[in-house]
């Protein structure tokens, strides 16, 4: 950002006058020389507008607008082709007393606490390791990624094989050490657990990745000083890798809740071919996650006014949990 | 950059109000100039028509028209519902599964009427229950019928003569002529068969006994009616499989599994039979078929219908009438096991022969009889949304041992509730 442009003449005494980088200062007392951007500058500019401007019409158009008429959507009822009506905010009364879609909240919120805490901790961990090896990094840290690569539907698949009540593999391996059959996909909590599982096998290493960088760019010597005052391994730790990562454990907490609450094709998948209710989250509903409920709410059922209230309901919850995840781990840092 | 705040946010709703300048464009451009197009599109999904008649189609009319069939793959019902609502690219003919006709009918007037086409004076050579079910309230005929489901019941011969019973489909048929005579007799089987179930899941049955009424759960009215008798009891009958313990609770894809080792019969429709084929081929010439208990149901079997954008409704009318003849659904049949919704196909050789599946048997002697007398019922727009939460209820009682009175309670009210939601009484 102030970085000055190759061209144009209006570039060239912004950074006059004054200490610090220009977009800190109030904006009320331009400094002496500045230029304010005119119709000109625009104009003058129009190849770098012309290069950037694909993103902004793709996203103007795939998700901006989408998201506003969703939003327009919400107060009406319609079936996908016919009339628009105006409900007024019937569907989010519909919404208020409607349990299936409270119990997709619990269920979505159980899931992501049980698949971003390991997924966070597990990814600190191997990354902690992975950072103190010396041989076969690179073999390492692409087994660790790969599945977060391959692809989201196949690994549902596996994991629906692999977990299947009656013919599993889990349960045959149980079963040869005495164990009985559990019922991994039709028990409530096992299946948000065998959900939650499927998510950190594909998030972990991504958040690994991003752990490894960030330690990567801690420096030795504060390390060897520490080493030098008589600090072991773990009070390394926890007092000098964590406080230095803060601000990429936040990153990643973040990314992870509005991933981890987003969830819908792992459900999807594991429970698609049930077939007295597809889509709806496999038995007892304990897999239907708020967002495979807005899908069958629109999609299947042709309801995209009750859809739309579901998601912008959705979404109020999400900004919700981020604030408060930001201000949980925010905490301590000016202490 | 000079980019400001303000100008972005012009920017982004400039694009906005673009995009959606577009979007109306596109409702409104509607083909209504030539209608003798040269050029007609097909959209259908893998199965729905047997792949040699349209390719036979397209040289046949290529002379008046060029045909292009295009296979629509992943949710055929969404797609079709975006382009009938985008208005542009829409197809001159397209298929309609038969579950998703229920909830096309309200926008009738994006489809044009078969009977002014001609369906009128060949409509009697398809069945009439499968017919009404594609005619919106104001008489007006959307869908040309492409198959039926009947349903019938799928048993293992071979395990029912370990277990000391009637093997023969006329005999077993009449001695599960009830329900309750069927379930009497999977008591018997696991009697002397340990580990098998007579019945895979209780919402199959469910599906099952609500079909064979005429009623479901929506009336004409648009009253809700999910809480009366007719479905109380299709309740009933399902969850006694589960007291009797001859319910094998399977809702996931270990019914691929299953299917060859602990399963002795199976409900379903006469398309089921290749899924069991293909779940299990080492059973081949193990199964029979007969009568299902307490009659027939219907079980999806989809439609042709013409957009009202098609660019040539008499030669489209034309080409599909010609696809549907009974000759050639006898044909579709033989090809891809689609059960052709014209009783005079039942009578052709291509139907009448013995199926090695089934041990020879000639199964079109129970799905033909069970074609003809499948009740005709009443299916309102909002019937499978409203319909789903009884199915979760049924899956909740397998599942979690919930009490069936309780689960039926919760089924009721989240029933109306969605019912209302979509605008039922």
């Amino acid at each position: 950002m102030t970085s000055p442009p190759v061209t144009g003449p209006a570039a060239a005494p912004r950074h006059r006058g004054g200490p610090g980088p220009a977009r800190f200062r109030p904006r009320r007392t331009p400094p002496a020389g500045t230029v304010r951007p005119s119709r000109r500058g625009v104009v003058s500019h129009w190849r770098q507008y012309l290069a950037i401007s694909p993103f902004f019409l793709i996203f103007g158009v795939f998700s901006l607008f989408p998201v506003c008429y969703s939003l327009y959507l919400a107060f009406q009822r319609w079936d996908g082709m016919g009339t628009v009506q105006f409900v007024g905010l019937d569907q989010f009364r519909f919404l208020w007393d409607d349990p299936v879609f409270w119990l997709s909240i619990r269920n979505t919120l159980a899931i992501w606490v049980l698949s971003t805490v390991p997924t966070l901790f597990g990814a600190l961990v191997l990354a902690t390791l992975l950072h103190s090896v010396r041989r076969f990094k690179g073999f390492y840290r692409i087994a660790l990624y790969i599945p977060n690569v391959t692809s989201i539907v196949a690994v549902s698949i596996f994991f629906g094989a692999v977990f299947s009540n009656n013919f599993g593999l889990v349960n045959a391996i149980l079963g040869t050490v005495g164990i009985s059959p559990v019922p991994w996909l039709s028990n409530p909590w096992l299946i948000k657990l065998v959900i939650a599982l499927l998510m950190t096998w594909m998030w972990t290493g991504y958040n690994m990745i991003i752990y490894l960088a960030g330690l990567q760019a801690i420096p030795t010597q504060i390390y060897e000083a520490a080493r030098l005052d008589g600090a072991g391994p773990i009070r390394t730790f926890f007092q000098i890798t964590m406080p230095i990562m803060r601000p990429i454990i936040l990153f990643t907490v973040i990314i992870s809740t509005i991933n981890g609450l987003q969830s819908f094709s792992e459900p999807q998948v594991l429970f698609g071919s049930n077939a007295a209710n597809p889509n709806l989250g496999g038995p007892g509903q304990a897999g239907l996650t708020t967002l495979l409920y807005f899908y069958q709410s629109a999609f299947v059922n042709n309801d995209y006014g009750y859809g739309a209230a579901i998601v912008w309901a959705f979404f109020v919850l999400i900004m919700v949990l981020v604030v408060v995840n930001w201000r949980v781990v925010q905490r301590g840092r000016k202490s | 950059m000079d980019l400001s705040r303000r100008r972005f946010l012009q920017a982004a709703a400039f694009t906005a109000a673009a995009s959606g300048l577009t979007v109306a464009c596109g409702n409104g451009s509607d083909s209504a100039g030539s209608k003798n197009g040269k050029n007609l599109t097909l959209w259908y999904w893998g199965g729905a028509l047997s792949d040699k008649v349209v390719a036979e189609a397209k040289t046949h009319f290529s002379k008046d028209v060029k045909l292009t069939a295009a296979s629509i793959g992943g949710d055929f019902k969404q797609k079709l519902t975006t382009t009938l609502a985008a208005g542009t690219s829409v197809p001159d003919i397209t298929g309609i599964k038969g579950e998703d006709m229920a909830s096309f009918l309200p926008n009738g007037n994006r489809f044009l009427d078969l009977n002014d086409l001609g369906f009128k004076e060949i409509s009697s050579k398809y069945l009439d229950w499968k017919t009404k079910l594609a005619r919106t309230e104001d008489g007006q005929q959307i869908g040309f019928p492409i198959d039926i489901g009947p349903t019938a019941l799928f048993y293992r011969a071979d395990q029912f003569d370990r277990a000391g019973l009637p093997t023969d489909p006329d005999k077993v048929a009449a001695e599960a002529g009830t329900w309750e005579d069927y379930f009497a007799l999977g008591v018997e089987l696991r009697k002397k068969l340990p580990g098998t179930y007579l019945i895979n899941n209780i919402s199959s049955v469910f599906n099952m006994a609500v079909g064979q009424g005429t009623e479901r759960f929506i009336d004409r009215d648009n009253r809700f009616i999910g809480d009366q008798d007719h479905i109380r009891e299709a309740w009933t009958t399902a969850v006694r499989p589960y007291t009797l313990g001859i319910d094998a609770k399977i809702n996931d894809n270990s019914w691929n599994a299953a299917i060859g080792k602990s399963l002795t019969t199976e409900l379903g429709a006469a398309w089921h039979a290749l899924d069991i084929e293909q779940a299990a081929p080492n059973t081949k010439g193990k199964w029979r078929v007969c009568a299902m208990p307490g009659g027939p149901a219907n079980q999806g079997g989809s439609y042709l219908a013409l957009p009202k954008q098609c660019r040539n409704p008499e030669e489209a009318f034309k080409i599909i009438s010609w696809i549907l003849s009974p000759e050639n659904d006898a044909r579709g049949f033989a090809d891809a096991a689609i059960f052709p919704a014209a009783p005079a196909a039942y009578a052709m050789p291509a139907m009448t022969g013995g199926d090695p599946f089934f041990g020879g048997q000639k199964v079109i002697e129970v799905f033909g009889p069970a074609a003809k007398a499948t009740p005709a019922s009443y299916e309102a727009p909002a019937d499978a949304a409203v319909m789903a939460p009884y199915m979760t209820g049924l899956t909740s009682i397998e599942a979690k041992g919930k009490k069936p009175d309780d689960a039926w309670n919760d089924a009721v009210s989240q029933a109306r509730q969605i019912a209302r939601r979509q605008g039922v009484k």
